[in-house]
């Protein structure tokens, strides 16, 4: 096995996969479909909300989509081929987890600018919202790699995963719409994208690691 | 050269879910020879091979390869592994031949098809994995001992789900590995042809 080999099997695995990341994106276009019901489908609401609803939908579908990061790897021995093939672990984490955020991610964004005139966000304000999902994604996936790595040994690991890694949700969902609400009221939001980028390297920093030592730890 | 290809485990101290699986456990292995071990069901056989595997951790002991101490990396044996676990990392999707491209990225399509050839289930290449039955999966990570060039094997109960004809076809290759230099640990709870040469390793206390 080497880097370039393992690269090309989670394409594989991805693509075959395909109807997890449909699934994702379609949990995302539900509750953004559901929400403007649920509440109120006027213009004069959902312009202001459009940003947190986004970034919610968001956060949860990246949460779907990380859960099982490590699930199929694990119940088929593979985890095991390739903490055993001597290839560092946290740089075959980060391979994987780059793959899966481009798999849901892309998408996502190629989506945008049809659900923010669902939920009435102004064209100019668009880019904004796409440049939060861009910085601040990375850092829920690389979060959420560890609460799927500390938990991959449960059977039901997804609710627990949750209740560890949503408070680490939070400061990227609060800065991200501080960034959106921000560009609304026409003042500057370089700020809150600077802290969101920052978050994100600092994840990046953190998560191979930690992910790498949790799960040799759940081999147990 | 050959003769500094050995293997030792020694004082290993294994525990798992608050179990004692063994204590000071000592061998060597040394090249051209087959290890068998032995003990029931929950004995602490597979732990062990996923310890020298480096998948587990052990509590005590260490663990030396070609002179070197590999307890805390085992980077150096690693490089040498083929390790086969109970499940060996067959990705169900994927098809035979994408299953063992993963772990031979140099191989050729003519190479996989030879080692598929060996272990009879070349007509199923291009076949998903689920697809197949559990004989002619345990199939496809044992098609990799054909490609490997790697002189240390660790197979956890590869003889199971096998035929009568696979088991004679595998007890070769394990002997030709053996006569090429090659060190086997292995699992399993049926009787190894005695022509292998076979040495026990028993986990029973
Ligand atoms: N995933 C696991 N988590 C916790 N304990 C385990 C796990 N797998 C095995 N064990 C424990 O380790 C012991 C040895 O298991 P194992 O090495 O698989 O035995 P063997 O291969 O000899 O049948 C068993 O008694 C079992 O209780
Ligand atoms: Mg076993």
């Amino acid at each position: 096995m080497t880097y370039l080999s393992f690269l090309k099997s989670e394409l594989l695995a991805v693509f075959y996969r395909k109807q997890d990341t449909i699934n994702a994106l379609a949990f995302f276009l539900i509750v953004i479909t559901l929400f403007p019901l649920g509440v109120n489908p006027s213009a004069d609401f959902l312009e202001p909300a459009a940003g947190g609803i986004v970034w919610c939908a968001a956060s949860l579908a990246i949460l779907l989509s990380v859960e099982s990061l490590f699930k199929e790897d694990f119940n088929d021995g593979s985890l095991e081929q390739l903490i055993a093939s001597g290839l560092y672990l946290p740089i075959t984490i980060l391979i994987k987890l780059v793959i899966q955020w481009c798999a849901v991610i892309v998408p996502l964004l190629l989506l945008i600018p049809l659900f923010s005139q669902m939920l009435f966000l102004p064209w100019s304000i668009v880019h904004v919202l796409i440049f939060t999902l861009l910085l601040g994604s990375p850092a829920l996936f690389l979060v959420g790699t560890i609460g799927a790595a500390l938990t991959v040994s449960l059977k039901r690991g997804a609710v627990l995963v949750l209740l560890i890694i949503l408070p680490f949700y939070l400061p990227v969902i609060i800065f991200a719409t501080g960034a959106i609400s921000a560009a609304q009221a026409g003042q500057d939001y370089s700020g809150q994208l600077a802290i969101l980028g920052a978050i994100s390297l600092l994840s990046l920093a953190l998560s191979p690691g930690m992910s790498a030592v949790s799960i040799k730890a759940s081999m147990n | 050269m050959q003769s500094t290809l050995t293997l030792s485990v020694s004082n290993l101290l294994i525990e798992r879910a608050e179990r004692l699986l063994c204590k000071d456990l000592s061998f060597e292995i040394h090249a051209g020879e087959i290890v068998h071990i032995v003990g029931e069901n929950g004995a602490g056989k597979s732990s062990l091979l996923k310890v020298i595997a480096g998948v587990l951790s052990p509590l005590e002991g260490e663990l030396f390869f070609a002179g070197e101490r590999i307890t805390a990396h085992r980077d150096v044996l690693q490089a040498q592994l083929c390790y086969l676990g109970h499940l060996a990392g067959v990705k169900s999707s994927f098809t035979v031949i994408e299953n063992l491209a993963l772990h031979f990225p140099a191989a050729t399509e003519v190479q996989i098809l030879a080692a598929l050839r060996s272990v009879n289930i070349e007509k199923y290449a291009t076949t998903p994995a689920y697809q197949l039955s559990a004989g002619q999966q345990k199939r496809i990570g044992l098609a990799r001992l054909w490609l490997t060039n790697k002189k240390v094997w660790l197979l956890d109960e590869p003889f199971t789900a096998l035929d009568t004809k696979g088991v004679t076809v595998l007890e070769e290759k394990l002997q030709q590995h053996a006569e090429l230099g090659g060190m086997t640990l292995l699992t399993t709870h049926q009787k190894l042809n005695s022509t292998l040469h076979a040495r026990e390793l028993s986990l029973d206390s």
